[in-house]
């Protein structure tokens, strides 16, 4: 069991110059997209599937079959870069962003040219104002280099970049809310049937990928398919930008072969939990999943088996915390979060957060009887699958895992006129 | 010749709550659940709105899916297995209440919607039993904030169901109403919070389900249960909308839309909804007077009838029948109209009869052979002028729909296009429809004549003026022409020409039924009416003709009285009494009409009375017959009655 | 048989020097119990401001129909209720009221209850249609002009 990072994604990180064209093609930077122009689109499409490509956006979608979708004959179509990285805990793609831009761009160009795409459109998040300037410096760059733009690397090819901030919407990471924030119209999630790929942006075929998923394809495209695959384990191949934050010695982002890594691994290339401290518990995949206790450190980074624990990779976060953590504190902060973000167009998740988030703030507080926790146990059981979007879910899958593993930390909330935990915590101090 | 009619649509059959039932393909499931006669709760689906699921109240089970789906979303498939009563569903619409609830105040005493709202009977029917809102607070917004002068916005009644906003997407195309901000704070408002501006406004509270969009001019004025519906039509233009006439101590205080999807299809325009206090109006002639001799003094009507009859009858002895004219109103009924024609030409035996100003003598029912629905049907409509539209705004709607969720070509033409230029660019088109007020009907027959060389057919619709201006054309209150547009051997003056001689002073009586606001506005009228000796009025208000009548008879509004009316696309539909008359009131109008007429030798066989007087009409006028139930009247060579 | 007459007589001498039961009204009234349902009272707030609302929803819980609500907007220079809304006209048919109190229970604000008196007798009917006037409550402290008891805030 590796320990150590596998420099896949970040290998020309750190390169000189490297967020620059010249310091890109230094280091052999666009020789993949000039040999994606030289192959078919199937071809293209053949060597991500071999490589077991999944998106890492959050939900682990196989790339090449996502690419699929699209219908055969009708043009033009589009292709969406998803960097509104938004989710708690998460913050690899703004890595990408900012210290490998040109790579994304290389990637995105891949796809547009096994896509047949006439524009890709990049969706930065609003508050990612620096890397979204930095991405237009560079996007200036490729135009001028000819690798975007009408007749790409002088191929017959075009493709338009274009790209757009967000203005402060964690649910314009959604695909669909994506499209219609692009669109100007109100960020929100879209009935589906019909999907994107049939009808998405302005109507027309579009596939929605992650920073991430893209900046993989230069690599795909020049090593192989099957020699990614056979990074990672058969079920999750690959490597994977994994955020480790929380109550650690060194938090940060690591990249690691998906499979043969443990929790574990992870946390020690973080540096560990923090001196004098102990692992209460800790939440893969971003502030939407299930929380995992001590028992699973020893889980591999593999979506099946953390999906068999109860929850799930999602988009490549571990918060960790430890025992002067207040459960009850942390799931009053996420629920906010879901408060704060969910874009009102659905009854449940629109009026259900925001129950929710005073429920907690009065738990929280010590103020809350034990018949509100019961309160609680419904609301959740009324939002989750029965929103317009996933967001609705999420926003009771930290709480309720967290009040089934803590529940008497929950209960002892209750009635208790105060924090029992940092009461407790204070005394000992 | 009009296009290949498309094949019947295949049949899907599914269960709902083990209910067999058979749909065709393409339906939604809440319309299928509605067929098996199984009722699914809904906020933000609507009939005429396409589906967003945003308001999760119509969720239920469908086969083995582990999610529960939106009825109003899902498609039927073949074999599918609905199932709306289970105790998920029940739980789920129950918690789904109080998140509704949750934010919702508590103004239910003083929110019109009060006893008609889906809030109020949702949550008692699926409700929860106890509110765990203490613990929450609510958010709060403005509350009674004027949209327009007609609407009046409670921002924390709203449920954010979307369908104000979908409505001015969808349905008007002006997309006044949007939203701001996100999550609970989500508010419905307009442009920069300018005013609503669009003629389409008082269809808001009726689409929205809870009270917080409402009419201002309903506010604080009833509750549901104090209130009288009458079926009825709106009187405001020719189009003929089907209205319910709600009505509280004997005063008419709302029109609401009866959804009749041959004509409004449930959209009323501003002017003919908030016209309605025109039916409460004070200043009425609600007693018979007589200036024949002497001072004015109020008499019995059928005591003025008499006066009426014999100060005629003295005319007609001394003076020709040809000095004597007869006017009536397109706000006559048909049976008043059909009875004031008889009166004219059989008793008194004048040719000089109209209800309008202008002439038409060429009429023929060909000018409104196409049919409000069939707009949608036809590939391609050309609109002459703003006339249209002016008239009979509903028929913007009607437009806009045939664009937008048919897909069919709307043409918009000046009145005076050149129609050989037009015909150059509508071509083989299968069908084709021409639209025109009745002001331009040469030029829309002219445009008509163009296009029906290069296209399949050619229909035209006429709009005529008034609430029954086409009826009194059908039964012929004109000159020149019978009921039935039977042409007649001796044409009479029209209405302008009748005005004009009686100003000359060449005509010694005039028998008016008023109010005619087309003639009343023109500045010829009293001073004809004024040179006039004898001038018996029928009227049921006050204004230029009761001034100047010698023998007045009392008038009913149309909310007073009942009858038929037809409307330009010659469907023929029933107003009914809304208001009661008081115990003592006059008889209607077509008693006195009648009575008239008798007084003066004539005969009447029927009872002077709407239903007999129809069954007259009928006889008299063969299309007319078959019409019960608001149908069109079947004009030979017109393709039928629809 | 000579024996019955005597004991019916028995009971009949008894009964007839007991005391009667008979109250004599008016002069002597019974006490009316603290919840007895009489006739309306409209009640106010202590500011002097009218409880009720308009709302009608006594007159939607009547099961006679005998109450007669015309609600207003308040002027907010002149506000007759709190909020706004007020009732303009108010009536309740005396004579045909079952004075069961489904009004006073349907009332959101308490506005309206049935209050202790029962002597409504009267020759005219129109004197038994009850206005606002006659129901309304005496603003404490207030003196209207005219020192007429009862009657509105104006």
């Amino acid at each position: 069991m590796a320990a150590e990072e596998l420099r896949i994604l970040t290998r020309h990180l750190g390169a000189p110059g490297v967020t620059g064209l010249p310091g890109y093609e230094a280091v052999g930077g666009y020789r993949s997209l000039r040999r994606a122009l030289g192959m078919t689109p199937e071809a293209i499409t053949a060597e991500v599937k071999a490589s077991g490509l999944r998106g890492r956006g959050g939900a682990a979608f196989p790339t090449a079959t996502k690419w699929g979708f699209l219908p055969q004959d009708v043009f033009p179509r589009y292709l969406c870069v998803n960097a509104d990285e938004s989710e708690p805990g998460c913050f690899k793609d703004r890595v990408l962003l900012e210290e490998l831009p040109h790579q994304l761009l290389e990637g995105t160009l891949i796809a547009a040219v096994a896509l047949q795409a006439s524009h890709a459109f990049l969706y930065v998040r609003g508050e990612y104002r620096a890397p979204r300037e930095l991405l237009d410096r560079c996007v200036a760059e490729a135009y001028r280099a000819g690798y975007a733009g009408q007749g790409v690397a002088g191929s017959r090819f075009g493709c338009e970049l274009v790209v757009h901030g967000g203005a402060g919407a964690y649910i314009c990471g959604e695909e669909t809310a994506l499209l219609d924030s692009l669109e100007g119209l109100r960020g929100q999630p879209r009935l589906k049937p019909p999907f994107p790929a049939v009808r998405g942006l302005y109507g027309q075929p579009t596939v929605v990928n992650n920073v991430e998923t893209l900046s993989n394809l230069p690599y795909i495209i020049e090593h192989g398919g099957a020699a990614y695959a056979a990074l990672g384990t058969e079920a999750s191949p690959g490597t994977r930008l994994f955020c480790v934050s929380g109550h650690v010695e060194r938090p940060g982002t690591f990249e690691v072969p998906m499979g043969h890594t443990t929790f574990r691994d992870l946390i020690a290339l973080a540096g560990g939990v923090r001196t004098g401290h102990v692992l209460k518990a800790m939440q893969p995949g971003g502030g939407s999943m299930q929380v995992l206790g001590p028992e699973h450190l020893d889980l591999a980074l593999d979506f099946k088996a953390v999906a068999d624990a109860g929850s799930s990779l999602g988009a490549g976060a571990l918060v960790v915390m430890d025992e002067t953590t207040c459960m009850v504190d942390v799931s009053m902060r996420l629920v906010d979060f879901y408060h704060h973000e969910s874009c009102g167009k659905c009854v449940p998740c629109r009026e259900g957060t925001y129950f929710e988030s005073r429920l907690m703030h009065r738990l929280e507080a010590g103020l809350a009887s034990a018949d509100e926790l019961l309160t609680l146990a419904d609301i959740c059981e009324h939002m989750e699958g029965r929103c317009f979007c996933p967001l609705g879910d999420t926003a009771t899958w930290f709480v309720m895992s967290a009040y089934r593993r803590f529940a008497d930390e929950f209960r002892a909330h209750c009635g208790a006129g105060c924090c029992p935990v940092r009461a407790a915590a204070e005394a000992a101090a | 010749m009009s296009a290949a009619p498309s094949p019947p649509p295949e049949l899907v059959t599914l269960t709902v709550d083990g209910r067999a039932v058979s749909v065709p393909a393409g339906t939604l499931v809440w319309d299928a659940c509605e067929k098996a006669g199984v009722f699914v709760p809904v906020y933000c689906a609507h009939k005429k709105m396409d589906p967003v699921a945003v308001c999760r109240m119509c969720l239920i089970e469908v086969g083995t899916m582990p999610k529960l789906q939106p009825a109003c979303a899902t498609v039927v498939q073949a074999g599918m297995e609905v199932r709306t009563a289970t105790d998920r569903v029940q739980r789920f619409r129950q918690g789904n209440m109080e998140f509704l609830l949750l934010n919702h105040p508590l103004d239910c005493p003083v929110c019109d919607r009060g006893g008609e709202c889906d809030l109020q009977d949702f949550a008692q029917r699926y409700g929860p039993p106890r509110s765990r809102t203490a613990i929450t607070g609510k958010v709060h917004f403005d509350k009674a904030r004027p949209l327009s002068d007609r609407i009046m916005l409670d921002q924390e009644r709203c449920i954010l169901c979307w369908r104000c906003v979908r409505y001015c997407d969808e349905i008007t195309g002006d997309r006044a109403i949007v939203l701001q901000e996100r999550a609970v704070h989500t508010v419905v408002d307009t442009f920069e919070g300018r005013p609503l501006t669009g003629p389409f406004q008082g269809n808001l509270p009726e689409v929205c389900p809870v009270g917080a969009l409402t009419h201002t001019a309903y506010r604080f004025r009833s509750r549901p249960w104090d209130l009288q519906r009458t079926p009825s039509v709106c009187p405001g233009c020719s189009y003929g909308c089907t209205v319910g006439i709600d009505s509280r101590d004997n005063a008419v205080v709302r029109f609401v839309s009866q959804d009749n999807p041959d004509v409004d299809d449930s959209w009323l325009c501003d002017r003919g909804r908030y016209g309605f206090p025109e039916l409460n109006r004070q200043d009425r002639v609600l007693t018979a007077e007589l200036s024949l001799e002497g001072p004015v003094r109020a008499v019995g009507a059928l005591e003025a009838v008499g006066a009426a009859a014999r100060a005629l009858a003295g005319v007609l002895e001394r003076h020709d029948p040809d000095q004597v004219a007869c006017l009536g109103t397109p706000q006559m009924t048909n049976e008043e109209a059909f009875c004031l024609q008889w009166l004219g030409r059989d008793v008194i035996g004048t040719p000089h009869l109209d209800h309008q100003l202008e002439p038409w003598p060429d009429l023929a029912p060909d000018e409104f052979r196409l049919a409000i629905r069939e707009l949608e049907d036809c590939d391609t409509v050309v609109v002459l002028g703003e006339r249209p539209e002016a008239a009979t705004p509903v028929l913007t709607l009607r437009l806009y729909k045939a664009e937008r969720k048919r897909g069919r070509q709307v043409l918009r033409i000046a009145a005076d296009a050149d129609p050989t230029e037009l015909a150059g660019r509508v071509r083989d088109r299968g069908r084709v429809g021409v639209v025109a007020h009745e002001a331009d009907r040469d030029r829309a027959r002219a445009v008509a004549t163009a296009l029906a060389a290069a296209n399949g057919s050619v229909h035209r619709l006429t709009l005529t003026e008034g609430m029954n201006g086409r009826g009194c054309k059908d039964l012929g209150l004109l000159p020149g022409l019978g009921p039935g547009y039977r042409r007649l051997d001796r044409a009479g003056m029209h209405g302008r020409a009748i005005l004009a001689a009686a100003a000359e002073g060449r005509l010694r009586a005039l028998v008016v039924v008023g109010p005619n606001p087309e003639m009343e506005q023109d500045p010829a009228y009293e001073a004809a009416i004024a040179r006039v000796p004898l001038v018996v009025a029928l009227t049921p208000v006050r204004g230029l003709l009761s001034r100047h009548a010698q023998a007045l008879l009392p008038g009913r509004t149309m909310a007073e009285k009942q009858g038929t009316v037809t409307s330009s696309e010659g469907r023929v539909q029933r107003i009914r009494v809304a208001l009661q008359p008081r115990i003592g009131a006059p008889p209607p109008e077509l008693r006195l009409l009648v009575e008239l007429g008798r007084s003066l030798g004539g005969t009447w066989e029927s009872a002077p009375l709407a239903t007999p007087a129809f069954d007259v009409i009928c006889d008299a006028v063969p299309a007319y017959r078959g019409t019960r139930g608001g149908l069109r009247a079947a004009w030979p060579g017109t393709g039928g009655a629809a | 048989m000579f024996r019955e007459l005597i004991g019916g007589l028995r009971i009949t001498m008894q009964a007839m020097l007991r005391k009667p039961l008979t109250i004599q009204y008016p002069e002597e009234q019974r006490p009316v119990p603290p919840r007895a349902r009489g006739r309306h009272i409209l009640h106010r707030y202590d500011n002097g401001l009218e409880k009720c609302i308009g709302c009608e929803l006594c007159s939607g819980a009547c099961p006679v129909g005998c109450i007669y609500v015309l609600p207003a907007a308040n002027d907010p220079a002149h506000p007759v209720s709190p909020g706004e809304r007020f009732a303009e006209r108010y009536e309740i048919n005396l004579m045909r009221c079952i004075y069961c109190g489904y009004c006073a229970e349907a009332c959101p604000t308490e506005a309206i209850t049935l209050g202790p008196r029962l002597d409504l007798a009267d020759y005219k009917r129109e004197r038994l249609v009850a206005t606002k006037a006659d129901l309304l409550e005496a603003w404490p402290g207030f003196r209207p002009p005219g020192g007429a008891a009862g009657g509105g805030p104006r």
